[in-house]
């Protein structure tokens, strides 16, 4: 699923537009609000293909998010329930080359509609 | 490239934790290392950068790269880890709530780290913590584009 399509279906606000691609492709997601465990899960996938298309689904709008976004290779974080970022993490994002968009939806509603698209999560692979 | 790096790593600021790591994830980006392994040292990079700006009272980072081989050291001056073997358990934390509040403070930093590495070993009394991290390069780690 394009990221544009993301964006339109689901009312998203594109706060990078500077590095925007509307193009990017999105397979897989991954849901967290602690960081650690998107670090710990992610860390496990090997494939490069797999985390380039990945979008990381959180509540945390604060620059940890988009290093932990940075460390793993994902380069689409979305903020859920209306988070706002601070301009500062939205220049760390910009500057890191990671899409970041936000949208009013809570995290189940839009992982569950994303599901229903043929986006799939990130499992732990050992 | 570089061989070496040093890095100061300040305590709360939560607003440059993550500088080190995206650094070292640079440079070793362009040593031309392959995806997975360039992974593997920068999320255990970023946890024990995140340990020293959550838990000390400040500390630095070096990094150095020999041969086939990538060193890190984290060094903190205190107050200390009361007990390794109690921090190393899964979803023990000591953790506060700013910590929290920014997507840390889980009790598995040092299990995601010691999983990312080769070789680790972990110092502690009250006046600091030493953390060393080896990671070593296998032929598949060198990317062929």
């Amino acid at each position: 699923m394009k990221i544009s399509e993301i964006v339109s279906k689901y009312h998203c606000t594109v706060y990078t537009e500077s590095i925007y691609n509307p193009d990017k492709e999105i397979n897989f997601g991954f849901c967290a609000d602690l960081m650690s465990d998107a670090l710990m899960i992610m860390n496990t996938v090997r494939q490069e293909n797999i985390l380039k298309n990945t979008i990381l689904i959180t509540g945390l709008a604060t620059n940890q998010s988009i290093r932990t976004a940075e460390m793993l290779d994902v380069q689409v974080v979305i903020l859920v329930r209306g988070k706002i970022p601070a301009n500062q993490v939205i220049e760390l994002a910009s500057e890191s080359n990671i899409i970041l968009i936000g949208t009013d939806h809570t995290m189940f509603n839009f992982s569950g509609e994303l599901y229903q698209e043929g986006i799939r999560g990130i499992t732990s692979k050992k | 490239m570089e061989p070496s790096k040093h890095y100061d790593i300040h305590p709360f600021d939560f607003d440059h934790a993550g500088k080190m790591s995206s650094d070292v994830k640079k440079t070793l980006k362009q040593a031309g290392l392959n995806f997975d392994f360039i992974k593997r040292v920068s999320v255990a990079a970023y946890e024990a950068e995140i340990n020293i700006v959550i838990h000390s009272v400040g500390g630095y980072a070096d990094f150095k790269m020999i041969d086939n081989v990538v060193y890190l050291q984290f060094i903190d001056y205190g107050p200390g880890i009361e007990n390794i073997e109690l921090a190393m358990t899964p979803g023990y934390s000591t953790a506060n709530e700013i910590s929290q509040l920014n997507g840390f403070g889980a009790g598995m930093g040092l299990i995601n780290i010691k999983n990312s590495c080769d070789e680790m070993s972990l110092l502690s009394d009250p006046n600091g913590t030493v953390l060393k991290l080896k990671f070593i390069m296998t032929e598949d780690h060198y990317r062929v584009d």
